[in-house]
């Protein structure tokens, strides 16, 4: 018998929480197959599984690799249902650059905080790793994105954001800039003169959400 | 005050005594590595590499005179170990060198039978490493601390897969993984033995993955346990101290001790099972001593003066008291970083750091 939309939504959940890659991608066909609204299967289903899964990151039941395996199974599913998603008139999600800076390979981080971006709706323009300064900047422009998220796991790539800062806010001074990576601390953001740091995907979204809403009263206000 | 002692006294009696016998002043390490290119002569490119045996010499020897520190780890980079197992390495002119990520040496699960035993004795940088640590022996030997250096075989072996496959792997297929960890395992066991014959006083071992930043604990003890017990056994048997590094948060101290014994952990945050240095300090401080914590960015790197001596002087008031403490960045000094700012944290020691 045919899955109610109740029950595929939280057989999503189940398959990302307990990263069932197979799972999530037959229950992603099966929810396009029977006409289930797929963006209800996105954001209830699979951003409500990750959900829990930030919440596991947190409590240190799930660590890095769990956590990965999470993001997995809940690409494999999104990849079946993203082309089924209709765009709903008004429904603006935050749109954000994120990239690791010039010099630094390391994107472990940033991977995860695209998984968790995408998962909770965003729109993640990801540029890689070893990303030249002037990328962001074009980037940012090319997609008028709210945020741009720079990551830096080494005290040598993380004084490229000095220099990159200024160059994003010159261009357009109502984006706000998230830092992160070991070198990076608060005293990094009020030097460099970026809005936030955060020290994990999870907070990292939660301090995003913060600021897109702040930047949508400010142009509201405007 | 007891007699001023020499750098390699001070740093043996500072880790070796805790609890009984304190030195003249704690020792005092800001973990400089890729920094000391800059008194070598050579670019950083050139420095890692290593194929300079004088050069590299000739920059810690210099920046042990004018930067004053008691002793010094030979950290060249993470990838050395990984590189001379096959991993293809680049190395920047400006930065810290690095495994080619595009390139993975393993680029399937099934690749992980690739990793065969080597010999350091016919190898590029391992031999280099063990090279300088006979020089410096030589040179520096009787007068200051110097630590061998090995990157752990969890952190290498994820090197030269890319950390986010590895990570999978290691829930996924662990069969594949297991077998190739302990064939680097024996390899490292060998090379840390020949840098202690060397001269090295004692050997570091990074666990980096032994902390609640990655792997859960079960999860490390499954694959590093056994692993970092032989390598650190045999740094104990061949006369030298085993020292840890891990700059994770949230270090599984109870198992690292139970695993690798470590005379001294090098650390940059405190154990998963306390809240604060203090409380570190109580729970762990007779165990093992610490070597840490001044943050390498936000302060060796960016800090004014009076921010570094206010942080050297917190973490000496908070750990000093009965020895067991090295005063030194959390992790490596910032290739790139003011090295005037360095001399600044061996002049906080100096002045706070001295036992009455």
């Amino acid at each position: 018998m045919a899955k109610s939309e109740k029950e595929l939504i939280a057989a999503l959940q189940d398959a990302v929480i307990h990263y069932k890659v197979e799972e999530a991608r037959k229950l992603a066909n099966e929810a396009v197959a029977s006409g289930a609204d797929a963006y209800k299967m996105t954001m209830e289903g699979l951003a409500g599984g990750m959900e829990v899964v930030s919440e596991k990151f947190d409590s240190h039941e799930y660590f890095v690799p769990e956590t990965l395996l999470c993001a997995k199974a809940l690409y494999a599913a999104l990849d079946i249902l993203k082309p089924h998603i209709k765009a709903k008139a008004g429904d603006k999600k935050g749109q954000v650059v994120l990239g690791v800076m010039q010099g630094d390979v390391h994107d472990l981080g940033k991977n995860l905080i695209k998984a968790i971006f995408e998962s909770a709706g965003w729109i993640v323009h990801d540029l890689g790793r070893d990303v030249p300064l002037k990328k962001f900047v074009d980037e940012q422009l090319r997609t008028d994105s709210d945020i741009v998220m720079l990551s830096a796991m080494m005290t040598t790539s993380m004084v490229g954001m000095k220099k990159l800062i200024p160059m994003i806010k010159e261009k357009n001074p109502n984006v706000k800039i998230m830092i992160g990576g070991s070198p990076v601390s608060e005293k990094t953001v009020d030097e460099y003169g970026a809005d936030s740091t955060a020290d994990n995907a999870p907070n990292a979204l939660r301090e995003a959400m913060a600021m897109l809403d702040a930047l949508r009263k400010g142009l509201a206000k405007a | 005050m007891a007699k001023e002692m020499s750098s390699l006294e001070r740093v043996a009696v500072g880790i070796t005594q805790r609890g009984k016998s304190v030195p003249d002043m704690v020792p005092v390490c800001p973990v400089l590595c890729g920094a000391t290119h800059r008194f070598s002569g050579i670019s950083y490119g050139e420095w890692s590499r290593g194929i300079d045996v004088d050069s590299f010499v000739k920059g810690h020897v210099d920046s042990l005179n004018m930067i004053g520190h008691d002793g010094f780890a030979m950290l060249v980079d993470l990838s050395v170990e990984a590189g001379e197992f096959g991993q293809e390495v680049i190395f920047p002119e400006m930065d810290t060198a690095h495994p080619n990520y595009d390139n993975p040496f393993i680029k399937t699960p099934d690749d992980y039978a690739k990793i065969k035993k080597i010999d350091w004795r016919k190898s590029g940088r391992m031999k280099f490493v063990v090279d300088c640590i006979k020089a410096l022996s030589a040179e520096i030997g009787k007068t200051h601390a110097m630590m061998g250096f090995v990157y752990g075989s969890l952190g290498t072996l994820s090197m030269m897969r890319g950390p986010e496959k590895f990570f999978m792997d290691l829930v996924e297929c662990p069969e594949k993984v297991i077998p190739a960890l302990q064939i680097m395992d024996e390899v490292l066991n060998d090379y840390a033995i020949a840098q202690a014959e060397a001269g090295a006083h004692g050997v570091v071992y990074d666990n980096l993955y032994a902390s609640e930043s990655i792997l859960s604990k079960p999860l490390w003890e499954k694959f590093e346990g056994k692993g970092m017990k032989m390598v650190c056994d045999s740094i104990q048997k061949a006369g030298s101290l085993v020292v840890h590094h891990n700059c994770g948060n949230g270090i599984y101290f109870d198992k690292i001790i139970e695993w690798g014994h470590p005379d001294l952990v090098s650390h940059a945050y405190v154990a998963d099972d306390v809240d604060s240095w203090e409380e570190h300090k109580k729970k762990w401080g007779l165990a093992t001593a610490t070597m840490g914590w001044i943050p390498p960015g936000p302060v060796a790197m960016l800090g004014t003066p009076e921010e570094i001596e206010e942080e050297c002087k917190a973490e000496l008031e908070i750990y000093m008291k009965d020895g067991g403490y090295v005063l030194a960045t959390g992790c490596e000094y910032g290739p790139n970083a003011p090295l005037r700012n360095a001399v600044r944290i061996v002049e906080a020691r100096n002045k706070y750091g001295v036992y009455a």
